[in-house]
């Protein structure tokens, strides 16, 4: 054993410069970088993403309600080595300079924020210190309200009863306002002054909020130790912080993990290849081994040696590669990211040994033992080559350890199976597909030249070497654009959010009255009159299956809910079951349900929706489940009424227009003409969005591109693992008197056939898959994009001609005697 | 020669068949290469093996070297029933004992002459490796070429690098399968004479398989293979 690692180490520099293991090699560098990049980015993400919504609450835990909390969670929570803090949310008119503005008061407790930051200037710009509230008496107000009101330092401002001074500007803050709250400035009070204002009374719309936070242990422990909190109470955890940012996110993440699977997989091809290849070439050196007299262990021992070794040094270039891709990524993701990310742990090297070992062993321990167990009479046979037979045997342990090693790395079990599942029954199809041309082909008559002639005979005569080749350069293009398809269709859905002409401004609170002149004011200003929503404020009190089951207490039951009514399905709705009203709109007293709250709720097409609103109740009927494009920008809705049942309720307006950024004048045009319109200026936050898309895009790209190295180097081993017995045969023409250019161009002529067979099983196959990959993954539609599967097709013909070509070339102008003699 | 099938046998012999029969499978059935084969060597012969092609005189070599078993009968090589003994067991007997040299060579290509020599020596775990390689390569007369590739070298100077690394481990029995297959006739000579003085100088049992009388007529002794049989 000791003699064949010794044997192993000194052949092992001689193996690598040869090519058996270069090939290997290289492809564990490209898997372990595409793994350990992903893995080192997806570890800094979690941490980051965990920070990040921590910073959106403000704390790692949040209890929220309508009515006072009392003391008894922020007690507990101190005896559990939990940090705490308070604040009241509410929104009242802020008086200033004669003039006054509605703004959203958070009263607040020193200790606040427990995450994220408070920043507070002076009105030069300059950081102040301070607590987590202002001094009694004092305040602290956004930029927005400091230009409403023209405030300056010191000035004085009432809320209520009592009167304050100015003392700083808000600059940043975690814990964004939501719901009502979200569109007025923020002032921020100290909780103490709260009873001096005076403005909450019986009946006044409040969020109180206790604030938790500590390790994620004793979260934990703090939750189970509270059990159920009555309904009123709303618990939101760092976990169930979602938004449209979540949404780019989990897509990215997503994309990440599908390129960093098809990335191992396309590895994993070139892996089992190269090993096949290492293997063959390495029959006659165990056979004649062996006749010196090596027993089976010091084969295995001198095999395992230089496996392990190349195994190390792939791995760590590998993850080398995979740090200084993450990095570039995370400078790229910055905006996405919000700022610093938490260094990595050491998870992803550990990965990434994980996922060399594995693809090595996988793909080469079968040949591994095969080579032990070879009898060495095949020397005196000059027998060096694998049966079929052992082939399906090695293809079938290392797709066994290929399965359970994606499953182990993956915490997307879906995702997992349905690839590999996915994978195999392609496999096969391209099997059956390269069959059935390669026999289809025999029957071809070339229309001219011995060379043509020759190159399409190879391919007949090579039947199942040619199929093979079908099937791997078929996967690997059809992996590539399959990628290209779905990063492309990715890109595409966030850009719809990119538009132009997507609206920046919400208007809402628009009373029927001001409808007309209001309109009258758009469409003169920006030659466009918007599309305005009918808003009603109203309460969903119960809902009722149709076997009679009445459910009284729920997510989105006895909350405060918009409702709206439309004739017509807007454009960014699409009915995915039941149906809409129709011609029946003023028959029919039914609701249509946004898809996603109608699976949170269970709900089924023909259950009973209670509500009240406008001081009325009354019974919906669910008709139908929607699919809303929340990016969209336009307002949209949870509950969509029919016309019989919303026209007649109390409601207002809601709008959303595309202002010029180039003139301000239209909206504080707008805002003076029609004072009672709550306007809210969406730009930053848009500005903000197409700043993270476009990293989220830059960052899809640079995972695409190592995927698409990693296909290359599939089609190149795969080239190469029969350029030795294609060179023989070249060099064996030449000898029977065959012209070098007619050698070429049979050469040319197999190797453009092999890739128009092998584009158009791939094509196949990736419209496919797209299709599943874009609805079943990425919730996305669907539609096969002809030029890049026109741009994969070609370009994969002209790579696998070029590279084949390329590959036997040298060959070709070499003296056939030399080449004889070298083989 | 006499044509029948007979046994012959010798004392003090280094090697021992015994009614050795290999069949193998074929599409047409059962296909018998060699049928109740018996002789033993003495130890320091020179023993030739002609027959005509397909004639089973390799299939011979390998049963006897150990490099294949056989369907019936047994091989006694240097006092042990190798027919007996699993592949692990006889691949010590021949890393020690025996030497082997093929009609094709194989030689390792991306192995200089001097590292396809050291092999058998790093198998078995000897010191002074290089030192032990260089001189075998002396004795061949290829000191001037222990760095050439096998692609840099002629046929005769490949057969002679394996010659060389069967010998480097001293053994006591040296098979070779048509040596000279593959060899013009100058270094068919220059081939022979090397094997005959390997034999002198080393006394070293030489068994060769050959179709080529005038190296068969050099031995000392000489069987024929006809159709699977033995004819002394």
């Amino acid at each position: 054993m000791l003699r064949g690692i010794s044997h192993g180490l000194r052949k092992f520099w001689s193996d690598l410069t040869s090519g058996d293991l270069l090939i290997l090699g290289l492809s564990i560098v490209l898997a372990v970088t595409a793994i350990s990049s992903v893995s080192f980015l997806g570890d800094r993400l979690k941490s980051s993403i965990k920070q990040q919504a921590s910073v959106v609450l403000g704390a790692d835990l949040s209890f929220r309600s309508a009515s006072e909390l009392g003391t008894q969670y922020l007690e507990r929570a101190e005896g559990q080595a939990l940090k705490t803090a308070e604040t009241v949310s509410f929104l009242s008119m802020a008086i200033a300079n004669e003039d006054n503005f509605l703004s959203s008061i958070k009263a607040t407790t020193p200790t606040y924020p427990l995450r994220g930051n408070l920043i507070i200037t002076d009105f030069n710009g300059q950081a102040i210190e301070h607590t987590g509230s202002p001094k009694r008496g004092y305040l602290w107000v956004e930029p927005k309200l400091v230009e409403q009101l023209s405030l300056e330092q010191n000035n004085k401002m009432t809320i209520g009863n009592k009167s304050f001074v100015v003392a700083g500007v808000l600059k940043d803050f975690p814990d964004r306002n939501v719901g009502f709250l979200a569109f007025s400035p923020t002032i921020i009070a100290n909780i103490n002054d709260l009873n001096g204002m005076g403005v909450i009374q019986t009946g006044s719309r409040v969020v109180y909020r206790n604030l938790f936070s500590g390790s994620e242990k004793n979260i934990r422990a703090f939750v189970e130790n509270v059990g159920p909190v009555p309904p009123e109470i709303r618990v939101q955890k760092i976990d169930d912080v979602g938004d449209q940012l979540g949404r780019t996110l989990d897509r990215s993440t997503r994309f990440f993990n599908l390129a960093g699977l098809f990335t191992i997989i396309i590895a994993a091809i070139s892996s089992m290849i190269a090993a096949r290849r290492y293997a063959e070439r390495h029959l006659l050196n165990t056979s004649l081994m062996k006749v010196f007299g090596a027993s089976k262990n010091f084969i295995v021992a001198s095999q395992l040696t230089q496996l392990v070794l190349m195994v190390l040094i792939a791995t760590s270039l590998g993850l080398f590669f995979g740090y200084l891709l993450q990095s570039i990524l995370i400078g790229v993701l910055k905006d996405l990211l919000g700022g610093d990310l938490p260094n990595a742990s050491i998870k992803p090297v550990g990965i990434g040994f994980l996922t060399s070992f594995c693809l090595v062993f996988g793909a080469a321990s079968p040949y591994l033992k095969l080579l032990s167990e070879v009898e060495p009479i095949r020397i005196l046979r000059n027998d060096f080559h694998f049966k079929l037979k052992n082939n399906i045997v090695i293809y079938s342990i290392a797709l066994l350890t290929l399965v359970v090693f994606l499953l182990l790395l993956f915490e997307d079990v879906f995702l997992v199976l349905s690839i590999i599942a996915a994978m195999i029954i392609l496999a096969i199809i391209l099997y059956i597909i390269g069959s059935l041309m390669v026999y289809l082909l025999s029957f071809f008559q070339s229309p001219s030249g011995i060379g043509w002639k020759l190159g399409l005979k190879n391919i007949v005569h090579r039947r199942s070497e040619s199929v093979l080749q079908i099937v791997v350069f078929g996967l690997s293009l059809m992996f590539l654009m399959v990628l290209a398809e779905t990063r492309t269709d990715l890109i595409d859905s966030w850009k719809e959010t990119l538009r132009e002409d997507t609206p920046n401004y919400f208007f809402f609170n628009i009373q029927d009255y001001e409808l007309p002149e209001i309109k009258a004011y758009l469409d003169g200003e920006l030659k466009k009159t918007p599309v305005f929503t009918p808003l009603i404020r109203g309460r969903l009190l119960s809902v009722q299956s149709k076997s009679g089951e009445l459910a009284e207490s729920g997510e989105m039951i006895d909350r405060e809910s918009n409702l709206t009514w439309y004739d017509a399905l807007p454009d960014n709705n699409q009915v995915i079951e039941g149906s809409w009203w129709g011609n029946k709109k003023d028959e029919k007293t039914e609701v249509s349900v946004d898809s996603g709250i109608a699976a949170s709720m269970d709900l089924s097409i023909g259950d009973q929706l209670n509500f009240a609103a406008g001081g009325t109740s009354f019974t919906a009927t669910v008709s139908s489940f929607r699919e809303v494009t929340w990016e969209s920008f336009a307002p949209n809705f949870f509950f969509v009424l029919s016309p019989k049942l919303g026209r007649d309720l109390p409601q207002s307006y809601i709008t959303s227009v595309q202002m010029p950024s180039d003139n301000k004048q239209i909206n504080k045009g707008f805002v003076e003409r029609f004072p009672t319109v709550t306007s809210v200026d969406l730009n930053a936050a848009l500005q903000q969005i197409r700043s993270i898309i476009g990293s989220a895009s830059l960052a899809v790209q640079y995972i695409f591109i190592l995927a698409l190295v990693a296909g290359i180097l599939t089609l190149i081993a795969s080239i190469f693992s029969s350029a030795d017995q294609r060179k023989r045969e070249s060099a064996i023409l030449h000898t029977l008197g065959a012209k070098r250019s007619k050698i070429f161009q049979s050469v040319a002529s197999e190797f453009l056939v092999l890739g128009l067979l092998s584009g158009l099983t791939a094509v196949l196959a990736a419209t496919l898959f797209s299709g599943f990959l874009s609805t079943q993954v990425f919730d996305l539609s669907y539609s096969p994009n002809l030029l890049i599967l026109g741009l994969g097709f070609l370009v994969g013909v002209l790579s696998i001609s070029i590279a084949g070509t390329l590959a036997i070339r040298k060959t070709i102008y070499t003296s056939p005697v030399i080449t004889l003699r070298n083989s | 020669m006499a044509t029948n099938n007979r046994e012959c046998l010798v004392k003090d012999s280094i090697l021992e068949v015994k009614n050795i029969t290999k069949e193998v499978n074929s599409p047409e059935g059962v296909l018998t290469i060699i049928k109740g084969i018996n002789l033993s060597i003495a130890s320091g012969d020179v023993a030739s093996i002609v027959g005509p092609s397909g004639s089973g005189k390799t299939t011979l070599l390998a049963i006897m070297a150990g490099l294949d078993l056989p369907t019936n009968g047994s091989v006694q090589l240097l006092g042990s029933e190798i027919t007996s003994l699993d592949e692990d067991k006889r691949s010590q007997i021949r890393g020690k004992d025996v030497g082997f040299v093929f009609q094709s060579f194989h030689l390792l290509p991306r192995l200089s002459a001097l590292d396809n020599v050291m092999l058998p020596l790093e198998i078995s775990g000897s010191e002074n490796i290089e030192e032990k390689a260089n001189d075998a390569l002396a004795r061949v007369g290829l000191e001037k070429r222990v760095q050439h590739f096998p692609n840099q070298l002629s046929g005769g100077e490949k057969q002679r690098v394996a010659i060389a690394r069967a010998m480097v481990n001293s053994p006591k029995i040296l098979f070779a399968d048509e040596p000279t297959g593959n060899l013009d006739k100058s270094s068919s000579s220059a081939i022979s004479d090397l094997l005959f003085s390997v034999n002198k100088t080393m006394d070293t049992t030489l068994i060769i398989v050959t179709h080529d009388l005038v190296l068969a007529e050099q031995c000392n002794t000489v069987y024929e293979l006809s159709e699977g049989e033995l004819i002394c």
